[in-house]
């Protein structure tokens, strides 16, 4: 009588000890918050990208950001170290990451930009970009464009035209329709208008 | 729901972590009126557009796009998006939370979960002769879920009018037809939304293979919905009858008249143009003449100015029957009333227990019982096939065909019978003649035995009547009272009527050749009222006289037997018996009392026979008081 009430004592505790070390276990390795921490060198704290070449991805979309990851991860996005970096992470990890940075607020920097090829691009951006680039471009399921600094978005842009980056059908339509409007002037009018962006 | 310590972002639902879109933000291009289609990227192009304002006015405006569109994750689309509502499952889930619910609005629901269960066992809801993995149709191929409104709303009325135009995505040969035809050109050309659009004739979910009885029958009965008179006449005609107690292999409304190519009678391109009728008439009477031409599908015997020789006939026979009917039930009461009366006082014909009958009478010969017999079988069985369809709008007809194993089986039983009663009738009329033959010596045309009415049966019935009412004796009669004539003579009448109209509704392409189609109507009309007539008064009257009249009751098996009580005849013939004693004839029609086998088998025959004869009037009498006017 005595030992079974012994056993169900240690059976019980050996339980309790076993459900309270299972968070543990759970989060063993680093969380999201961590994880995106180490991004900051090339985009900046907490995502606001300070330098030219690197974009930011605070507030950014988190299904654009795991899209982005998983095309390096493959090796279907042009990239310099991208790719590398992106085949260390799980899926889980990059989610993590993902809604790390959707909850960072982008902090921008005021950029020099040619006032004419504002105007200009804001008016081809309302005529062939707003459906999908909502608000002239602010962070959504498109992508970030409003703010991004102006060299990054040349070299996609190029990247999408010479074909090393995956070019969306609607998007090649749009942007074809755009410089067959404003010739050799649009993609430098529509990369001053969301670079004017602040 | 978290991830490595993270929580979705705004945007995302705090649970599932799904994305949260916006109606807006998929009507930024679904609602934009100036780009309404998109390209696909095999280069065709697919209409995208959705406005918002009849979105919002539509009983789904407060939902959000992607409660339906469920399988949409990404704006913009990443691949062309697969549509796929689900509309059953969403429906289902909200009766079930509101069906008790006592707001009015959610009443409809029920409604709309009956309809669910209709278009499941619709044809629409089987799968595609070509794609298995689809159905025929489903929810949103009829529907625009974007413009759905509640009952009596602006919506229903243009979905009314849309109606053809929705069905005809698929059916493109039935909407040509369709708009070539009264109804369409109607609805399609002047808008008028009174006129007939597919789900009118089809039911809306019911819909069922054009093939099948159930979607003959419907389609039939839909078009009774507002051509009502024209319903009604056609279910007074054979074709009509058949229809109605469930069967289509008689002609239907789309049968004369068309279906989606339905026009006016005056269009030389409709079916039912005297050019091109006797065409349909033909699909089925293969050797239709001109004659057909004359027949009245939808004649209305209470249309005098247009019909009037149907009327006429109609007419007479109403009053035939209701003058006959009513004498003999006045006669009827009163006789029972005086047996009863009498009965009390002691009087009239009371069996001598102490001297059981052992002398009988031979009133019939063996032939004549077989006659009889067979001709109660006959005309009850001719009685029980024809109701069926004369009353084709009760239950118990329903029931009686698919026993007897549908119209046509029921046709050939009742030729049968027609057959047999015509034979037997001409049988007696050899054997009566053939006796009057033999005896043309000796035969007195009106003698005690004969059959022939003369003045003493006039006298006999007025002094009857005085008898009923107190106000005489009740007469003496010889071999046949009036009643019995009346019952004699009634099927020579009814054989000239029932037999003469039978034999032309019995092979109408026969008939043809000689008489006008119009033919056909008075010969159905004139072999149902008939019919009626002796179906009322054998298994009335005739029953009353010979069982029921207190001195018989409960029956008298005389015409199985062949004898009578020698009392009972002295009672009821009196001067056929005293002649009969005076001329010392008596001895010989003197015979001993029917053995006890013979007793209880003529017993055990009456009985079934008036058992079954009661029977089939109540059932006529069901028919009678329950046909719609």
């Amino acid at each position: 009588m005595r030992n079974e009430t012994m056993i169900k004592k240690a059976r019980n505790l050996l339980l309790a000890l076993l459900l309270a070390l299972l968070p543990i276990a759970a989060q063993s390795g680093p969380s999201g918050q961590a994880l995106a921490f180490t991004c900051a060198g090339c985009h900046g704290t907490d995502g606001s990208s300070v330098g030219p070449s690197s974009p930011s991805i605070a507030a950014m979309d988190p299904d654009v950001f795991i899209d982005a990851m998983d095309a390096y991860k493959r090796d279907q996005r042009n990239s310099t170290i991208m790719n590398r970096i992106a085949k260390g992470y799980t899926d889980e990890q990059i989610k993590a990451m993902a809604w790390f940075f959707a909850k960072q607020k982008l902090r921008l920097h005021v950029q020099k930009t040619d006032q004419q090829l504002v105007e200009l691009g804001k008016q081809l951006h309302d005529t062939h970009c707003e459906k999908c680039h909502e608000e002239g471009g602010r962070a959504g399921d498109s992508g970030t464009l409003a703010g991004q600094w102006i060299p990054y978005l040349d070299f996609s842009m190029q990247d999408f035209i010479e074909g090393r980056r995956p070019y969306p059908r609607k998007m090649k339509r749009k942007v074809d329709a755009a410089i067959e409007e404003q010739g050799e002037q649009a993609m430098p009018a529509l990369i001053h208008y969301y670079g004017s962006k602040h | 729901m978290t991830i490595l310590g993270e929580t979705p972002p705004p945007g995302f639902d705090p649970v599932t972590g799904k994305r949260i879109i916006p109606n807006k933000r998929c009507l930024k291009c679904h609602g934009d009126a100036h780009e309404k289609t998109d390209t696909r990227d095999d280069g065709s192009i697919v209409d995208i557009y959705a406005d918002p304002e009849i979105i919002k006015d539509s009983v789904h405006g407060e939902q959000a796009c992607t409660n339906c569109h469920a399988t949409i994750d990404r704006v913009p689309h990443r691949q062309s998006p697969e549509v796929v509502v689900g509309c059953v499952e969403c429906h289902r889930e909200t009766w079930d939370m509101h069906r008790n619910d006592p707001d009015e609005k959610y009443e409809r629901l029920g409604v709309v979960m009956e309809t669910i269960d209709a278009y499941y066992d619709s044809i629409h809801a089987l799968p595609n002769k070509h794609d298995q993995s689809e159905t025929n149709a489903t929810c949103y191929d009829c529907h625009d879920a974007h413009n759905v409104g509640t009952l009596g709303s602006h919506q229903r009325d243009d979905h009314r009018l849309k109606n053809p135009e929705v069905c005809g995505e698929c059916h493109r040969e039935q909407l040509n037809n369709y708009r070539e035809s009264v109804h369409g050109r109607a609805v399609l050309e002047e808008g008028d939304s009174e006129s007939a659009v597919c789900s009118d004739c089809h039911t809306t979910h019911q819909i069922a293979s054009p093939g099948t009885d159930q979607a003959k029958l419907a389609i039939t009965k839909n078009c009774g919905d507002c051509h009502e008179e024209a319903q009604r006449t056609y279910f007074d005609s054979y074709h009509g009858q058949v229809h109605r107690l469930g069967y289509t292999n008689t002609a239907k409304c789309h049968d004369c008249h068309g279906s989606h190519e339905i026009k006016g009678e005056d269009d030389p391109t409709s079916e039912i143009h005297p050019s091109n009728r006797l065409e349909n008439c033909r699909v089925c009477h293969e050797n239709a003449n001109d004659n057909f031409l004359t027949f009245w599908p939808h004649g209305d015997a209470d249309d005098r100015e247009k019909y009037p020789g149907l009327w006429f006939f109609k007419m007479f026979m109403q009053i035939l029957i209701l003058s006959v009917m009513a004498f003999f039930w006045v006669h009827v009461v009163l006789w029972l009333y005086r047996e009863v009366m009498d009965r009390i006082q002691g009087k009239g014909f009371i069996e001598d227990l102490s001297r059981p009958d052992v002398v009988y009478f031979r009133r019939f010969p063996v032939v004549w019982t077989w006659i009889h017999a067979l001709f109660a079988i006959a005309t009850m069985t001719l009685i029980l096939t024809g109701t069926t369809l004369l009353f084709s709008h009760t239950g118990w007809a329903k029931a009686v065909v698919v026993f007897l194993g549908g119209p046509e089986m029921e046709g050939v039983i009742h030729r049968t019978a027609a057959v047999i009663w015509l034979g037997i009738f001409l049988a007696h009329l050899t054997i009566a003649i053939n006796n009057i033959w033999r005896n043309r010596g000796s035969f007195k045309w009106f003698g005690s035995t004969s059959m022939l009415p003369n003045w003493k049966d006039w006298e006999d019935l007025k002094s009857m009547f005085r008898w009923f009412l107190g106000r005489g004796e009740r007469p003496e009669f010889t071999h046949w009272t009036y009643w019995q004539k009346f019952d004699y003579w009634a099927p020579f009448w009814g054989a000239a009527v029932i037999g003469s109209s039978g034999i032309m509704l019995f092979a109408p392409e026969a008939t043809a050749i000689i008489l006008p189609g119009w033919m056909f109507n008075i010969a159905t009309l004139v072999h149902a009222e008939e019919a009626l007539l002796a179906a009322i008064f054998l298994n009335s009257v005739h029953f009353f006289n010979v069982h029921f009249r207190p001195e018989r009751f409960p029956m008298s098996t005389t015409i199985f037997t062949g004898k009578i009580p020698i009392e009972e005849f002295k009672h009821d013939h009196r001067l056929e018996y005293d002649r009969l004693v005076e001329s010392g004839e008596l001895d010989r029609h003197l015979v001993r009392r029917p053995s006890r086998r013979a007793d209880l088998a003529a017993s055990f025959i009456t009985t079934v026979l008036i058992m079954s004869g009661l029977a089939l009037l109540t059932l006529v009498l069901i028919g009678v008081m329950t046909k719609p006017i």
